[in-house]
C-alpha cells in the first residue's frame, strides 16, 4: 500500500520522543536534552537549558522575534511522565506502537510529550511558511512536574534567567476529552 | 485575568474559531506547574488539542491517535499565530 509509506514527520518526532523513557523515578533526562538540542538544529532554532539545583535543568527552545524587548510568549511542557505497570499494556509503553487505525500508545501519550511536539511543528510549518514575528517565543520542558515541581518549575521561577524571559502569555497542559470540543483551563489571576 | 477585554484571551479565542476549535471552557485545577507559572504574574492557558480521545492520562494504554495529533499541530499554528501579534 504507497497510502502508508510515508509518515508525517511530526507523527515520527512525536513517536521518537515517546521512545524517550522519561518515567520516575529515574527519567532520562540527559537523552531527552540531546533529543532537544538535535530538534533545534534541524529547525534552525536556538537551543539552550537552565540548571537548577539538585542536578537539573530546564531545556528551552527559542524561535527569537522581530522585536525582542516585547513580552515573550512561553510554550510550556513538562519532560517527564508517570511510571507505567507494562504487564497491563497492550504494547510496551516506550515502545510508541502505531496501529493501524492511527492509534499511539505511549506512556506520554496524552500527558503530555504530544502537546511539546506540537509546539515544534507548528514553529516548523510557520518556518516553512516564511512567516516571523514580532514576539519571542520560547518552547520550554521542564523535569518533575509529575512529583509536584519543587525539584522543576518551583526553581525554575526564582532564577535570573526566567526573570530575563519577560513572559506575558504561557500555554500549558490540558486534559483530552472523548466529545467533539475542546477542553480549556482558565484561572483569575493571583487566586492562591 | 482572562476577562473578554484581556487581549491575548481575545486572540485565542479568535484562533479556535478560525481553526473550527469548539471550546469548553473551565477553572483550571490546582495540580499542574501552572501554579508557579501563574504566581509569577504570566496570564496563561491550559490546552491539549485532544478531542475525540477518552481520558487516559496516568491509565494504562494511554494513546492518541495520530489524525488528532496532526490536527493539534496545525490548531497550535493558528494560535501561535495570533498570539504573536497581540499588542500589549
Ligand atoms: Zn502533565
Amino acid at each position: 500500500m504507497t497510502s502508508a509509506a510515508v509518515e508525517n514527520i511530526a507523527v515520527t518526532r512525536f513517536r521518537e520522543y515517546l521512545r524517550i523513557n522519561t518515567s520516575h523515578p529515574n527519567p532520562d533526562y540527559a537523552k531527552a536534552s540531546e533529543f532537544y538540542k538535535k530538534y533545534a538544529d534541524e529547525l534552525g532554532l536556538t537551543y539552550w537549558q537552565v540548571e537548577l539545583p539538585q542536578n537539573r535543568v530546564v531545556d528551552l527552545i527559542t524561535w527569537e522575534g522581530l522585536e525582542p524587548t516585547l513580552p515573550s510568549i512561553m510554550l510550556y511542557s513538562h519532560t517527564d511522565v508517570v511510571p507505567s505497570f507494562p504487564e497491563h499494556w497492550k504494547y510496551d509503553p516506550f515502545s510508541a506502537h502505531k496501529e493501524e487505525n492511527g492509534d499511539i500508545f505511549a506512556r506520554g501519550a496524552q500527558d503530555m510529550k504530544c502537546v511539546g511536539i506540537g509546539y515544534l511543528e507548528a514553529i516548523r510549518k510557520l518556518k516553512t511558511a516564511g512567516k516571523r514575528f514580532k514576539r519571542t517565543f520560547h518552547v520550554t520542558f521542564c523535569p518533575d512536574e509529575e512529583i509536584g515541581g519543587l525539584t522543576g518549575m518551583i526553581e525554575f521561577v526564582k532564577t535570573k534567567e526566567f526573570e530575563k524571559l519577560n513572559i506575558g502569555f504561557a500555554l500549558d497542559e490540558g486534559i483530552a476529552n472523548p466529545g467533539e470540543e475542546f477542553r480549556l483551563f482558565y484561572s483569575e489571576r493571583n487566586v492562591w | 485575568s482572562l476577562t473578554d477585554e484581556n487581549p491575548w484571551w481575545i486572540a485565542f479565542q479568535s484562533a479556535c474559531k478560525a481553526a473550527n476549535v469548539e471550546l469548553q471552557t473551565e477553572i483550571f485545577p490546582a495540580a499542574t506547574d501552572s501554579r508557579y507559572l501563574r504566581k509569577s504574574g504570566a496570564d496563561m492557558i491550559g490546552f491539549s488539542p485532544m478531542n475525540n480521545t477518552p481520558i487516559l492520562l496516568h491509565d494504562h494504554n494511554e494513546y492518541l491517535n495520530e489524525k488528532v495529533f496532526i490536527r493539534g499541530v496545525d490548531i497550535y499554528c493558528k494560535i501561535i499565530s495570533a498570539l504573536a501579534n497581540v499588542e500589549v
